[in-house]
């Protein structure tokens, strides 16, 4: 066994191309983000060293904090109502004996399809005139209920929240419905012999004990909507009027379309950094409960 | 014979059983259950099934009255879809980039997994392999513009071979975190008896440890599959050329063209999800467990 797997010209083989690569289009980016971070510049003249202004001009300016903003909104919305809703599903699909895989494999569908798929999908249907949802609220509530759901600034960013949770809600209810059934059966049985039934076993055992599970939904939500662009980019590109502005669409305007890289990459590193922040956060709460079976 | 004896015996069971049950099975509340869950697939599927409906109308037909089957199966807005919206040229280019990237990401992340999990530098690998999963906290998203201004300066810019790279690269954390976990478990008498007859690294790689770890390299493809194939914003920002684009990029093109031509919109959007539904109508189970592996006992 030894020396075959010991030859250092062997191992370097299999590592070097990765690290290569990895250090070529990840880690050497990530290094110079915080450089560029550090300048004024437009990628034509020469670069301006400014030391930390770029990130103090953050904490003033009024379109980022909108966009920060914006991206807790997203967060709060997907964990208020998205995670609840996956929830009630999984613990429904798991708890009928019949059509659970038919089940399964229809709340997936969404998650398989594009993102921009999804972003045009959701334009058409909320559409003023023919979209489907004016429609059905012109049958149940007349004229006025119908709405322009991606041009008003007060409705644009639900309007993507629902679009959004459309195309996800599957994934994670798939995720929780496998650690629901990966309960080993006994507890279940135990629970019965003891009393307990139904939806108190739900909430008192089930919930409890899907906790890892929770905390990755958790993490991927967290992460997730603070680094969320595609699908707010092909909706509404962060207007009308800003109201739907995330940190990522920010970004890419200032680096963009007004050629302000050093400001642009200060945005992509602060990004970076709250996401660690919440990350590292959510993390340490976490592993203050672990739970066995 | 026997399969079919026994099958009717337990057939005759459960339909004993159930006689017995019966009242006890709706009263234990399964029906509003489905009423609930079926209500949630219909909010899932609709918006596809009205989408296709759509996409047979006319623009006219499609806003007097939603509703309504269409009046004629027309593909009129089909051939109009695929003729000014390249939908064929978008869907070969992003799967020649998706095939290429998910290959080379396999490849070099097996190679490096082998090497971390199975040969003697245990302390370097242990090194190697967190500064590799530091790659999962990095959001993509903020290193746009380092990127750009490297893929210009390596000659890149506006080439499939740009996208090819990146995907590549930005798949390396996760498919070698599952890849590890899986060869990890893997017993190394395997290996002691592909030595006993005379295999080098290269050849215990290659004869043993890929045939062994073919069920999480199918997971790892389909992941890496469906997320280049659905990728946009990096194949936004590096690819110019109209006929380079791929499906994304060109979908989302097409859109800001179209937008008030629902019924050419609609069958666009059509053509783009069949291929994606065909891949996962075929492979449910792998797709549904490759995704959650991992996830569930973490």
């Amino acid at each position: 066994m030894n020396h075959t797997l010991r030859n250092p010209w062997v191992y370097a083989l299999f590592v070097i191309p990765t690290l290569l690569l990895y250090g070529l289009f990840f880690i050497y980016p990530v290094i110079v983000s915080f450089i560029y971070g550090l300048y004024q510049w437009d990628g034509v003249t020469d670069k301006v060293f400014i030391g930390i202004d770029n990130f103090s001009s953050l904490l003033h300016d009024a379109i980022f904090l909108k966009s920060l903003g914006n991206n807790f909104y997203f967060m709060a919305f997907s964990l208020v109502v998205n995670i609840p809703l996956v929830f009630l599903i999984a613990i429904l699909i798991s708890k009928v004996r019949r059509f659970r895989g038919f089940y399964k494999s229809a709340v997936f569908v969404p998650v398989v399809i594009s993102t921009t798929t999804v972003a045009i999908l959701f334009g058409v249907l909320y559409n003023y005139d023919s979209g489907l949802i004016n429609q059905v609220l012109r049958l149940i509530g007349g004229e006025s209920w119908a709405r322009e759901w991606l041009s008003d600034p007060h409705l644009a960013m639900l309007s993507i929240l629902i679009a959004n949770a459309w195309q996800n809600i599957g994934f994670f209810i798939v995720l929780c419905l496998a650690a629901v059934l990966n309960i080993p059966k006994e507890i279940g049985e135990a629970a019965k012999i003891d009393g307990v039934n139904g939806w108190s076993e739900t909430w008192r055992i089930t919930l409890p004990l899907i906790r890892p599970v929770m905390f990755v939904m958790l993490l991927l939500t967290v992460s997730g909507t603070l680094k969320v662009l595609d699908i707010v980019q092909i909706m509404t590109n962060g207007g009308p009027f800003q109201s739907t502005e995330v940190m990522s669409t920010y970004a890419l305007k200032i680096g963009f379309r007004s050629l302000q890289l050093g400001y642009g990459s200060a945005i992509g590193v602060a990004m970076f950094v709250i996401i660690l922040i919440m990350t590292a956060a959510l993390q340490r709460v976490s592993k203050s409960e672990e739970v066995q079976y | 014979m026997d399969r079919t004896a026994t099958a009717n015996q337990a057939a005759v069971s459960r339909a004993m059983n159930g006689s017995l049950r019966t009242k006890n099975r709706l009263g234990a509340g399964q029906l509003p259950m489905h009423l609930l869950l079926g209500l949630y697939v219909v909010i899932s599927l609709f918006p596809l099934v009205w989408l296709l409906l759509s996409s047979f109308k006319t623009n006219r037909e499609i806003t007097v009255n939603t509703w309504a089957f269409p009046s004629t199966l027309n593909f009129e807005n089909y051939r109009a879809a695929w003729e000014s919206a390249n939908i064929g040229l978008y869907a070969w280019n992003s799967l020649y980039v998706t095939v290429i990237a998910c290959f080379f990401t396999l490849l070099l992340s097996a190679a490096t997994a082998y090497a971390l999990s199975r040969m003697k530098y245990k302390v370097l690998s242990k090194r190697v392999y967190s500064f590799i999963l530091l790659g999962l906290l990095v959001p993509p998203g903020a290193l746009f513009i380092p990127l750009y201004r490297l893929v210009n300066e390596l000659h890149l810019y506006d080439t499939h071979r740009a996208l090819i790279l990146v995907y590549c690269t930005y798949a390396l954390p996760i498919t070698i975190f599952i890849l590890n976990a899986f060869m990890q478990s893997i017993p190394s008498e395997l290996e002691e008896a592909g030595i006993m007859d005379g295999l080098g690294a290269a050849g215990l790689f290659a004869k043993v440890i890929i045939p062994v770890t073919m069920p999480a390299l199918v997971t790892v493809f389909i992941l890496a599959f469906i997320g280049n194939w659905n990728e946009y914003i990096f194949s936004q920002l590096f690819v110019t050329t109209e006929s380079l684009r791929t499906l994304p990029t060109g979908m989302a093109t097409f859109n800001d063209g179209y937008r008030t031509n629902f019924a050419s919109l609609s069958a666009a959007v059509i053509i783009s999800i069949i291929p994606v539904l065909l891949v996962y109508m075929f492979l449910q189970r792998q797709i549904i467990d490759g995704m959650t592996a991992g996830s569930v006992k973490g």
